[in-house]
């Protein structure tokens, strides 16, 4: 799925609309890198599950682990990837031998979005309910997903 | 719904045609958006349900397309004002499921009090969208 190339679809959210919400993008450092599809959400992405939402609803209707406390708090999301075997770690940078992610929050202390990084450097993000993308770090801070509060690292899995 | 406003699946636009360019979207979202604004006086959607359905679904796509949280997702006015439009939206809702998969879970258990999603399948949508068709059939909301 990381390779799917950019344009692998022009749904009705194009780059134009991406660009659009996210003011950090440009047409030249971010690449579309799958079809737009419903099935699965960021926090599944991050934590690499393509055929699940994940996300801890009140109506206890989607995916996430019986382990993890069903509640939206940064606190829980946290303790979700502490459970993947990540940890909390200080920069962004790329380390050799380890996998990163971001967990985003907004102004209303809200957790809104997770992202991934690739072996790269750069990074990934499934949006919503459309495609994922390649992106810089800070390519997706904006009003909608508010910015990178926490950074987990962990050592490839494969 | 389909029979009273424009849509995509009436003109048998493919969405996934990945030789469709930039200009052709541009062009679609313009008539989508003219279609728009044909239905959005309240006196044609508050005497027509569907019409009604299909101005708040396209502004709740278009608002949340980009969410992961269920919770904001289903807390969108639009959504809401789906969901108080009551049991006569559960075909409407049904119909648009076994065209396009989406988030409609959060209200269709709301108005019917209902879930026949499994736990295991939690999360996996194509399984929980046919679980709800299943169900729509076996209450007569889908031939």
């Amino acid at each position: 799925m990381d390779s799917v190339g950019k344009g692998a679809k022009l749904s009705g959210m194009t780059e134009f609309a991406i660009r659009k919400s996210f003011p950090n993008l440009t047409g030249q450092n971010f690449t579309i890198t799958s079809p737009e599809t419903p099935e699965y959400n960021c926090i599944a992405w991050a934590a690499g599950d393509m055929e699940a939402w994940w996300w801890p609803d009140a109506n206890n209707q989607y995916y996430w682990p019986e382990e993890v406390p069903r509640n939206e708090s940064l606190r829980a999301f946290k303790y979700l990837f502490e459970n993947l075997g990540y940890q909390e770690c200080e920069t962004a940078n790329y380390e050799e031998g380890y996998e990163k992610i971001g967990i985003y929050r907004d102004m209303q202390n809200k957790t809104t979005h997770a992202s991934r990084q690739l072996r790269s450097g750069v990074w990934t993000s499934k949006l919503g309910s459309i495609e994922d993308i390649e992106h810089p770090f800070r390519g997706l801070d904006s009003s909608d997903y508010g910015s990178v509060f926490l950074i987990m690292k962990r050592p490839n899995q494969s | 719904m389909s029979d009273l406003a424009p849509s995509f699946e009436m003109m048998n636009i493919e969405e996934d045609n990945s030789t469709i360019g930039p200009d052709f979207m541009l062009v679609k979202r313009h008539i989508e958006d003219l279609a728009t604004h044909y239905f959005k006086p309240l006196t044609r959607q508050w005497t027509n349900p569907p019409i009604r359905f299909f101005n708040l679904r396209s502004q709740w796509e278009k608002d949340t397309a980009m969410l992961s949280s269920i919770t904001e997702i289903a807390m969108h006015p639009s959504y809401q004002q789906i969901i108080g439009m009551g049991p006569s939206v559960i075909p409407l809702i049904l119909n648009e499921m076994t065209i396009k998969p989406g988030h409609w879970f959060w209200a269709l258990k709301s108005i019917t009090g209902e879930d026949p999603v499994q736990p295991k399948q939690r999360g996996r949508i194509r399984e929980m969208v046919d679980a709800w068709i299943q169900w729509g059939k076996e209450q007569n909301y889908l031939a």
